[in-house]
Parts: C-alpha cells; structure tokens; sequence
C-alpha cells in the first residue's frame, strides 16, 4: 500500500535506532550535558555546529517533521473551515463542505499513524533534543517540564490528533446521516458540537504545534505561535479547496451543478483576507519580539538571520505576503484561472518554505540546506493523503445532498447575460 | 403632478417585490437604458449584475490613497526619527521600516478609507441637494418596503410613452410620471 512508502522510511528507520536507546546511559547523560551547555552558551542553541550527514537519522526526522506539519496544516485548515461553517450557520459553502469534512477526517487514522515515527525519532534523540536533556540541568526546560517531557509528548501528541479526528469524524458522520433522511436536526447538532468543538481546536491546534515544532527549540516563548501555525494552515487550506472545488465542479464533476462562480469568488476572497490575516501574525510576532528585545524570545529570530536562513525569511515576506497580496488586491484576479493556479502552487511551496524555516535552522544553522529527503517526504506524504482522500471522497455523495441550506448554496445569484431574458 | 411647463424628470415605476425588480431590471438593461437607477429598502444580491453594471473604478481612489498613505507614514518617520531630529530610543537604529510599519500601516488604512468615501462622492457627483424623486410621496416608501426603478428623461433611449408602454406592459409595474420643478 501507498502509505507504507512513506511509513517505512520513517518508522523502520527509526525502530532501527531503538536498540541504541539506553544502551549507554552514560552517554546519553553526556549528550544532555552537551545540550544544556550549548544552550547555556549560545543563548538557545540546541545542537552542535557540526555538519549534518544527508543520510543521517537527523536529517531525516527533520525533513519528515516538516513535511508533516505541512500536511497537519491542510487538515486542521480544513476542519476549522467545517467548524465555521456551522458556527456562521453559512450557507454558500454547503455545496462544497464535504471536501473540507473529507479532508479534515484525514486526521483520524491517517494523520495519527504518520504521527508515529515523529514519536519514534523523538524518543532517539533525533528530533526534539529535550529529549536527551536532564531539566535539572537545564532551567529553560526545567521550567517547561510539564508540557515538555517525553511521557507527555507521547501521550499527548496521538491523543491530541485522535479527538481533533473524531470531531470531525463526527460532523461528518452527521452529515451523511442528513443524506439519507434530510433532517435538519443533524445540522443544528452539528452546530453545536462546532460550538464547543471550536473551543477543543484552538487549544488543540495550539498544543499541537508547540510540541510538535515549537518545542524543537525549547527555550523559545511566543504566545502568538499557535495563532501563527493556524493562520498559514487555514491560507494553505482556501487555495487548495479552492483549485480541488474548481476542478471538481468542471462539466461532468460532481459539483457541477451545485458550485458556482460566486462561491469561488468568496473562495477567492476569504484566501485573500487570510493572507492578509497571515502576515499580519507573523509581523505581530516578530515585531513584539525585535521591540522588546528580550534575549530569550530573539534569539529564535537571530538564528533564522544566520547565513542564507536570512533569504529564506525575506522570501517568506515578500512570497507569502507582499507578491499574492498585490496580485489578489483585485476583484476580477481571483475568478481567473491563469493566475490562480499558479497563485496557488505558490502558495503551497510557501507554506512548506515557512515549515521549513521553523522546522530546519534547529539542523542546519549555518543556512538553508535542502536534500533529497525534502521534496520526497513533502511530495510523497501529500500524494499518499490525496490517494487517501479521493477514495475517501467518493465512498459518500460528493456534497451534503439534503442539506437544509444547500438551495442558498446553489440559488448564489446567477445572474442571466445580457439578452437571454427576452425569452421568458 | 405633471405639468405642460414643466420639464419631464423621467418615469417612477414601483413594484411589490424584491423578484419583480430583479427581473424588471434585468429587462431594462437588456432594453439598452444607461440613465436609470433602482431604490430599494435593502440590498439584493446579484442586482450590480443584473443592471449590467460594470465594476466601479472606485477601488483606484481606494488604492491610490493607501499607497499614498504607507509612503507617508514611511517618509515621516524616516524624516522625523533619522533626518530631522536623530533620535537613538531603546538601543534601536534611527530608521527601519519596522518600527514604521505599524504607523505607516495605520496611515494605510485611513487614507484607503478617505479615498474610498470621498472617491465614492466624486464618481456619484456627491454632495446633491436636490433631487425630484424627494418630491414625489410613493417614493418614501423605498424606505420601507416598495421597489422602485426611475429612467431618466435624458436617457437617449427615453421616450415618455414608449418608455411608460414598455415599463407597465413589460415589466407589470406601476408608473408615474416626475417632472424638475
């Protein structure tokens, strides 16, 4: 099976380690020191500056955490976007909620079996290097020790994916019940659990992304972090719906007849606003940080201005921000297909460059190193979860068929051109 | 009302529902009229379509005065902080465009928005004082809850009575005739 291509290299790989694991307790206490003293003395550097071998176990994890983080983007996007459907009580995006609740039920299994060999490269020592170090040793992590300990992150990761799963395994379900009978108390159901559920996936979402990929640099603080990762994830989230509902509502598609141009238009526009939304965030945090100067908080920033690292952050300014926010400032851009398609590959290399830019100066901190493991673990894990979803996708009708707000959807003001009304 | 001497306005034809509207105006687009307007209680979606408007070039005043707006925040911080009166606050170099964003982003925001409104006033060759649709009694209740659509006598497709034939036998509305007084 296609998942077993990415899995191997991750988990077997990393099961090959696991002998390793405690086999010199004397040693690994020696790698702790190494650590607490690294941090001590570069002001939050987490490994030696020795090169990184491409084929090294290092490499690999950090590529794999990068390449999951993108992948968890598109899922956690795609179940808030479910959520607020059904919080707004919206109905121009019933007749294409169904892709985003496919999607976001990706999470469960899927997303929780991908997680594993995160876990597997962690409890090696090749991930998050709190894992080696002794918190008595270390002040920063001392102080974090609650969220930050291995029995933690084991328990919490899986657990944490699992119920972001289930609840939106559980809209869905609703949702194909509301197929079969039309009742419209599945909907009100489903608002309610999305009334709470929003609640879950904020803290959910947040915790998430501080274990996963904030804490690879632990002594790092930001409350914005979580606000960061949702903000790139639900970007991320509008330009993919927005190419896979326009390809699926071509003549012939499924949604042919309940998808219009309008719908995309508000596509468009709430990618637009999240892009705005984005870097609005990101400035927010790195201007807090750069004015308050504290030396715990910069030097998360200084590392990321070392060597080519600093070219990857002008990149993520000027490519997540400033170029799509210029081309989408108008109307018409976002129903042409010539520039959105591209707009949209854009948009997926930026968000796996902003992955990479959290993820990758920990590896390397002398500048940007890309290798073979990056596209193949990005490209390879997206292709295993499209596969995955597609078949997913057509078990069920392609859109809530009974949906009680669905004739606003489809009714979205279609407007007829000059001179086809002369006939009525 | 109406009177020998006095010159036509145009005709107030008023219809009961938002659909009749949408549908009679769609009529009178296709029919070929450019000075003509719809008055509603509330905004119908897709009427910008409907009436064959073209998309208003109100955006541009909207852009120019953002861009102006963030050059200026950007220019007087640059001025004030680096140029005119150095100034070193809390160990940070004189001038960076980051200490100036928030600023010149604020200024963005405000000059967009005068820009939009007073944009908006020029195109629509606002502010107007006078205007015979006030005159007429039926036509306060557009703020309530009837439709109306007035076609300008300086319509270049105007007709008084071919206009009157086609809104009340086409579009089934009732329609009375306005003069400039």
């Amino acid at each position: 099976m296609a998942l077993a291509g990415v899995m191997v290299t991750g988990a077997v790989v990393g099961l090959g380690m696991l002998p390793a694991l405690g086999a010199d307790a004397g040693h690994a206490a020696q790698v702790a020191q190494e650590a607490a003293h690294g941090a001590a003395s570069h002001g939050g550097a987490d490994h030696g500056h020795a090169a990184v071998s491409v084929f090294s176990l290092k490499q690999i994890a950090h590529s794999y955490l990068t390449a999951y983080m993108f992948c968890l983007s598109l899922c956690v996007g795609s179940l808030f976007l479910t959520l607020a459907h059904h919080l707004f009580d919206a109905g121009w995006s019933a007749s294409i909620r169904r892709v985003t609740e496919t999607l976001a039920s990706l999470l469960f299994p899927w997303m929780l079996i991908l997680a594993l060999p995160i876990i597997v490269f962690a409890w090696t020592g090749n991930l998050h290097a709190w894992f080696r170090i002794d918190p008595a040793s270390d002040h920063a992590l001392d102080v974090k020790k609650v969220l930050f300990n291995p029995m933690a992150f084991t328990v919490m990761v899986p657990v944490l994916i699992t119920l972001l799963g289930l609840l939106a395994r559980q809209i869905r379900t609703w949702s194909i019940a509301q197929d079969k009978d039309g009742a419209a108390h599945w909907t009100s159901k489903s608002r309610k659990l999305a009334a709470g559920g929003i609640f879950f996936f904020a803290f959910g979402v947040t915790l998430l992304c501080f274990l996963l990929m904030k804490s690879l640099q632990h002594q790092f603080f930001s409350t914005m972090y979580g606000v960061y990762y949702f903000a790139g994830s639900v970007w991320t989230t509008l330009i993919t719906l927005y190419l896979l509902t326009m390809w699926l509502s071509q003549p012939g598609r499924p949604l042919e007849k309940v998808y219009f141009k309008r719908q995309q238009q508000d596509l468009g526009v709430l990618f637009f606003a999240f892009t705005v939304f984005y870097s609005y965030i990101h400035f927010s945090q790195y201007f807090l940080i750069w004015n308050a100067a504290i030396p715990e908080e910069t030097f998360w920033y200084v590392r990321r201005e070392v060597g080519s690292w600093k070219w990857v952050g002008m990149t993520i300014l000027f490519g997540h921000f400033f170029v799509p926010f210029l081309i989408l400032l108008n109307q018409d851009i976002k129903r042409n297909m010539a520039v959105m398609i591209p707009v949209g590959a854009w948009a997926w290399l930026m968000q796996y460059v902003d992955m990479t830019y959290n993820v990758m100066p920990v590896l390397h901190p002398d500048g940007l190193k890309l290798t073979l493991w990056d596209p193949i673990f990005w490209l390879g894990m997206a292709a295993v979860l499209a596969r995955l979803f597609w078949s997913d996708y057509r078990k069920n009708p392609a859109y809530p068929l009974k949906d009680p707000r669905l004739q606003e959807a489809i009714i979205h003001h279609e407007v007829p051109a000059p001179g086809a009304s002369a006939a009525h | 009302m109406s009177s020998n001497r006095s010159k036509p306005h145009g005709l107030l034809a008023e219809f009961h529902t938002a659909a009749d509207i949408f549908e009679a105006a769609i009529r009178c687009r296709d029919a070929g009229f450019t000075k003509w307007d719809v008055y509603t209680p509330f905004p119908i979606h897709g009427m910008d379509e409907a009436m064959g408007l073209r998309k208003s070039p109100v955006g541009w005043f909207t852009f120019c005065g953002g861009f102006t707006g963030f050059f200026t925040g950007m220019t007087m911080i640059w001025y004030m902080n680096k140029f005119d009166y150095p100034l070193v606050v809390g160990g940070k170099p004189l001038f960076t465009p980051l200490f100036a964003f928030p600023v010149s982003y604020e200024m963005t925001i405000l000059l967009s928005a005068f820009g939009t409104l007073f944009g908006m006033f020029f195109l629509n060759q606002l502010p107007k004082f006078y205007n015979p649709l006030f005159k007429n009694e039926r036509f306060k209740k557009s703020t309530d809850d009837r439709f109306f659509i007035c076609i300008e006598a300086t319509d270049p497709k105007f007709g008084t009575d071919a206009t009157r034939t086609f809104l009340t036998e086409k579009c089934h509305a009732a329609v009375v005739e306005l003069v400039e007084d």
